[in-house]
């Protein structure tokens, strides 16, 4: 029992905060993240977020700027000899976290470790699928690695930024598992210590090369140490933003806007986001298989009222399945909003006293949908949204072709390279893995094929100008909008904006 | 206790173990949504590094020889590779779990070391004002949904008051040596006061939050507990024979009226460690609950299975602490 | 908890008046069971009480304060939830959500905690074993754990969450059954029944089950308080009922996400949940004083 006011002293100690300071040193930046990393290895792991914790510690051949424009990173040029073979120079000097020098043989070991089949350790990589048909990597000269393709893949150059350099001495001996955990790597911050699911701290790299030269300023980081602080709840991590113990967060709510505004020192920061939503309508269904019901689905919503109350503003709406800020993207014939018309189509696709049907949408869109529900209701289409669990909804929509079951379902899908290839194919191309409506055009297909491996530019917009035109005119999907990432930053930040890839960069930001 | 009472323990512990994995087996594969689709997600991959995925993962096996093969590993604490992380799940789960136990234990301590005094005063002052308002709120703390209330407390001390800190478990400023990964044993060792302190800080509004039902519950048990003993005949007599009352309180009554506590305290802590995700999650404290729930959801069949395993274990050693407490408290009742 | 000194006396329909009129002197647990009642009368009379329609959507009034509060309006007195819906009429149509899940999961639980325990606690032996190691292992399993997975399993609806609820939940009335039974089997009257030749099941259903009953009850009504706030739980990881149904628990849940600019869409449900949650177990806690001999004081 004598313990206890001995512990209850402590606690009162505790929670006076001048005794113990929430000690923050200057120069700590700290980012209030939503998801942990899963690993540290660049090679090992699928997911956004560890890429742009592991972005900090690793560098590419390649970078994007915030603009979105791919710019050599580790690489000091890059040269296409052929449709299917690319150089790439490697920049002289860079050295590793541990003080080694990066050579040729570490970029081509560490592209081997992505594109061999079972290169890791009896595994293959899951990051693979992202190299294309990559046939060999060879070292050509001491400075200059050689990518060589099965066949053409234009977008070699933009898709090389998803991947980071590692030391191939350093791998061979920690080796897979090590590398989970352990970091030796060419980027501006080195690793000091991962509390797993708690935070990522790292400190700067005092003898970095200064990263992409079209990038300024050219020179090590700004600030002594960064902080991946990871707050799942977002109420938690806007409250963590106001109260001043982080200084960047990721995914603020369109709600929260209005506070982190109004609040002495912080400010809120978009930008363009990559990621189209769309309702795939089942047109395999018994309603859905006529293009009049699927157009009256579209015309019964009134997406600027939603992008206007329920995403602040935030969002741009689309007519296509492409971001207005992709390649290929254009202007669009509009699916204007016209309940009447709407119900008007219905009778005349011989539903005049309407239809039943259920929407199914994930959890976090849950609201978004019900407001979606109740317009569509509103034009005789009486919707039921049924919240789903992502694993089950994506077993029940993206069938590749086997028969799906449900009416509308409410998804997105990412577009990072904001390359029309890998959002165009996978949603709309027969039978692919995102093509959760069911749509089969082999008119379609077979632009999407063509532009795949088209190497004049103006003709691929061209290609994808025409499918854009396709999908308008079928309405496969109800196309929504592309939101913007909307980000939540303390005014004592100078030196970094949000970029439309999502990643946080923290080479050059500073704190004052 | 004898060794065979201990032995028979053991033995008692095999078919609960069995029988919980077998149920998160079957539970798992029952479940729809196919963990090899979660992990590509959107990428694009062909039918043959789909295959030879699965076969990676052991997938492609029947649902039988999987099991067995489990359970042939989990005897020799060999659990598999975690989908996601790139490593065994054991190490993945070792890394989150002291910040699991830390916060349970000290919830447990708050719990107990209100729970008790107040009991005992509210049985000592039976239908006093006192013992009124303790009645009232305990039932109050066993009325308040746990994120609900844990969400108010960020509100007050975190946001408006800025006294105690949104989330997480210890700030940056201080570098902890990880020797047991319970951040208050490691900074004691450190000889690092402020750290401790600033640890002590983090670990407040999620342990009242997660202590909270359980010092009611405490709080209730001892009181009836106390009330039953001190109407027993050796405290009446005690008391006739001149001994002190508060002697007789503390000495005799007390130590007795603790059994039905300890035994409830070893059970509620047990469901603490499985209710932990809730506050994990609100706190953004970095537990093993909250790394279960989302590897439920992403269907990380190794890791769930490890997990609720160790929950199991954990639940019967925990009744098995509480039998030997009861040994301690009171020699007459034999195991 | 069992304690074979106190021999529950024979069937005394004396005995139940006796205690229901201490429970009615009982003013705080009166006054609780008044308030549960409310609750009902609410949820039954949904309909007829709410102002609003609890569904009807309308984003121009999203996240409007209390009729109290600058930009509140009476018409939506407890104020607007993240699509301009009436919060007082959805808390209103969820209490109609919450106590049906309350009641029905400890009907169904109590159900199967009884035959279990009685035959547990009967017929002993092999039945007794087989239905604890069954316990044990219910037991064993982290409860959220396990109503996560069951509820990823079978799908989201409201039958479902009932369902995943009382898989576990049947094991508390379970044990109390067993061990009330243990105790009364070897009393005198249940003998004296044996000896003129009862079959079990009359013993177990007329001789033993009304003497036990008071305890199964106590802890059923204290157990509904928590299955109250287990669906909340459920709601919040994601698991709860389906939209556009308003439910306490996940009107408590997806308002938190607005708690720092709009406290009212979170806060309201909450403290129905409280409230009613808090009048079921003052409500228990005097029913346990007056029913159950071994608790009164």
């Amino acid at each position: 029992m004598k313990a206890l006011p001995r512990l209850l002293m402590a606690t009162a100690l505790a929670a006076t905060p001048a005794l113990f300071p929430a000690a923050v040193a200057a120069e700590d930046l700290i980012v209030g993240f939503t998801l942990d990393a899963d690993t540290l290895d660049p090679a090992n792991h699928r997911k956004r977020e560890t890429e742009t914790i592991i972005r900090n510690l690793y560098d590419g051949l390649l970078t994007r700027d915030a603009n979105m424009l791919v710019v050599p990173e580790l690489a000091e040029s890059i040269t296409q000899i052929s449709p299917t073979e690319y150089d790439f120079k490697i920049r002289s000097g860079v050295k590793f976290h541990d003080g080694s020098t990066l050579t040729a043989e570490d970029v081509k070991f560490t592209l081997d470790r992505i594109t061999v089949e079972n290169a890791m350790g009896g595994q293959t990589s899951p990051r693979q699928g992202l190299m294309g048909p990559v046939a060999s990597v060879d070292v050509t000269a001491p400075d200059t690695v050689r990518i060589t393709l099965k066949e053409p893949w234009p977008i070699l150059p933009a898709m090389l930024p998803n991947q980071q350099i590692v030391s191939k001495a350093f791998v061979e001996s920690v080796g897979n598992e090590g590398l989970a955990t352990q970091v030796n790597g060419t980027g501006p911050f080195k690793l000091v210590e991962w509390r797993k699911g708690d935070a990522i701290i790292m400190e700067r790299f005092d003898d970095y090369y200064g990263g992409a030269a079209d990038i300024p300023p050219v020179d090590k980081a700004c600030v002594d140490r960064v902080i991946f602080k990871i707050i799942p709840e977002s109420a938690s991590r806007v409250a963590a933003l106001l109260a001043g113990e982080v200084h960047i967060i990721n995914e603020l709510p369109a709600f929260s806007i209005s506070q982190v505004e109004s609040n002495d020192g912080t400010q809120v920061m978009t930008v363009n986001g990559t990621r189209s939503f769309f309702i795939a309508m089942n047109m395999e269904g018994e309603h859905f298989d006529d293009v009049k019901v699927r157009q009256a689905a579209a015309m019964a919503i009134d997406k600027q009222l939603i992008i206007d109350k329920i995403l602040g503003g935030n969002a741009a709406p689309i007519d296509g399945i492409l971001s207005p800020d992709a390649f290929g993207a254009s202007e669009l014939p509009k699916v204007g909003y016209d309940p009447e018309k709407a119900k008007a189509l219905l009778a005349e696709a011989g539903f005049p006293d309407g239809i039943d049907v259920t929407m199914d949408t994930e959890g976090a869109f849950k609201d978004t949908a019900e407001a979606i529900a109740s317009m569509l209701t509103n034009a005789g289409i009486r919707t039921t949204v049924m919240v789903g669990e992502g694993a089950q909804l994506s077993d029940k929509w993206r069938t590749k072709g086997a028969p799906k079951s449900g009416d509308m379902y409410f998804t997105s899908w990412g577009n990072g390279s904001l390359d029309p290839f890998d959002i165009f194919t996978p949603t709309h191309k027969t039978n692919d893995r995102g093509n959760s409506a069911g749509y089969a055009n082999p008119e379609l297909d077979a632009i999407l094929d063509a532009a795949a491996v088209e190497l004049d530019v103006e003709k691929r917009r061209a290609m994808y100008r025409d499918a854009e035109m396709m999908i308008n005119a079928d309405q496969p999907y109800v196309y929504l909008w592309v939101p913007k990432d909307i980000y939540g930053v303390s005014k004592r930040v100078t030196g970094w904006q949000p970029s439309a890839d999502s990643r946080i960069n923290l080479h050059d930001a500073c704190l004052n | 206790m004898s060794l065979g009472k201990l032995l028979e323990r053991i033995i008692q512990l095999v078919p609960v173990l069995l029988g919980v994995s077998l149920i998160v087996f079957v539970m798992l594969a029952l479940t729809p949504g196919d963990p090899v689709q979660i992990m590509v997600g959107e990428q694009a991959i062909t039918a043959e590094q789909e295959a030879e995925l699965r076969r990676d993962l052991g997938l492609d096996r029947p649902l039988v020889e999987r099991f067995f093969l489990f359970v042939a590993n989990a005897v020799q604490f060999d659990f598999g590779q975690s989908y996601y992380h790139g490593r065994p799940v054991a190490d993945v789960i070792a890394e989150r779990l002291p910040a699991t136990i830390e916060l349970s234990l000290v919830a447990l301590i708050v719990a107990l070391a209100t729970a008790i005094p107040l009991g005992v005063l509210a049985a000592i002052r039976k239908n006093s004002i006192f013992d009124r308002m303790a009645t009232v709120g305990s039932l109050l703390g066993v009325s308040l949904p746990g994120f609900w209330f844990g969400i108010l407390l960020i509100m007050l001390f975190a946001v408006h008051l800025q006294i105690l800190p949104v989330s997480g478990r210890i700030g940056y400023a201080s570098e902890v040596l990880t020797v047991t990964g319970f951040l208050l044993i490691d900074t004691l060792l450190a000889g690092d006061i402020a750290a401790f302190g600033e640890a002590l800080r983090y670990l407040l509004l999620p342990a009242i939050t997660l202590g909270l039902p359980m010092t009611a519950i405490l709080m209730r048990v001892t009181r009836t507990s106390m009330l039953e003993v001190m109407r027993q005949d050796y405290i009446t007599f005690a008391e006739a024979k001149g001994l002190p009352r508060r002697r007789v309180l503390y000495r005799h009554a007390l130590k007795n009226a603790l059994i039905p506590t300890v035994s409830v305290a070893a059970i509620e802590t047990g469901s603490l460690l499985g209710g932990n995700m809730i506050v994990e999650t609100v706190f953004g404290w970095p537990g093993l609950g909250r790394l279960v729930v989302e590897s439920i959801f992403l269907r990380n069949y190794p890791l769930v299975q490890a997990a609720v395993l160790l929950y199991a274990v954990t639940y019967v050693l925990l009744n098995f602490i509480a039998d030997i407490l009861y040994t301690v408290l009171n020699p007459r009742v034999k195991l | 908890m069992t304690d074979a000194t106190l021999a529950p006396t024979p069937p005394a329909d004396s005995l139940f008046r006796r205690n229901l009129r201490e429970f009615r002197r009982n003013r705080l647990a009166m006054a609780s069971v008044i308030v549960v009642l409310i609750f009902v009368i609410m949820a039954v009379a949904a309909p007829l009480i709410a102002p609003q329609d609890p569904n009807a959507t309308d984003l121009f009034r999203r996240l409007q304060p209390p009729a109290w509060v600058q930009g509140g309006d009476w018409a939506y007195p407890l104020g607007c939830d993240a699509l301009g819906r009436d919060i007082l009429s959805r808390i209103i149509y969820g209490a109609r959500i919450s106590i049906f899940i309350g009641v029905a999961v400890i009907i169904l639980a109590t159900g199967v905690g009884i035959l279990a325990g009685l035959a547990a606690g009967y017929f002993r032996g092999w039945v007794d074993v087989v239905i604890g190691r069954v316990v044990d292992i219910l037991l064993g399993f982290p409860y959220l754990i396990f109503a996560i997975g069951l509820m990823a399993m079978m799908g989201p609806g409201l039958m479902n969450i009932v369902l995943a609820l009382a898989y576990k939940e049947w094991v508390i009335p379970c044990r109390v059954v067993r061990g009330e039974t243990l105790a009364v089997r070897e009393l005198e009257y249940v003998e004296a029944a044996r000896a003129l030749g009862a079959g079990p099941r009359h013993i177990m259903w007329r001789e033993i089950l009304p003497n036990i009953l008071s305890p199964v009850i106590v802890v059923s009504t204290i157990r509904m308080a928590n299955v109250i706030i287990l669906e909340a739980s459920l709601s919040f990881l994601g698991l709860g009922v389906q939209p556009p149904t308003a439910s306490w628990g996940s009107m408590v849940s997806d308002g938190r996400a607005f708690i720092l600019e709009a406290w009212w869409v979170s806060t309201f449900p909450g403290l129905a949940i409280l409230l009613l949650v808090l009048a079921i177990n003052v409500a228990s806690q005097g029913l346990r004083d007056a029913f159950d001999p071994r608790f009164s004081e």
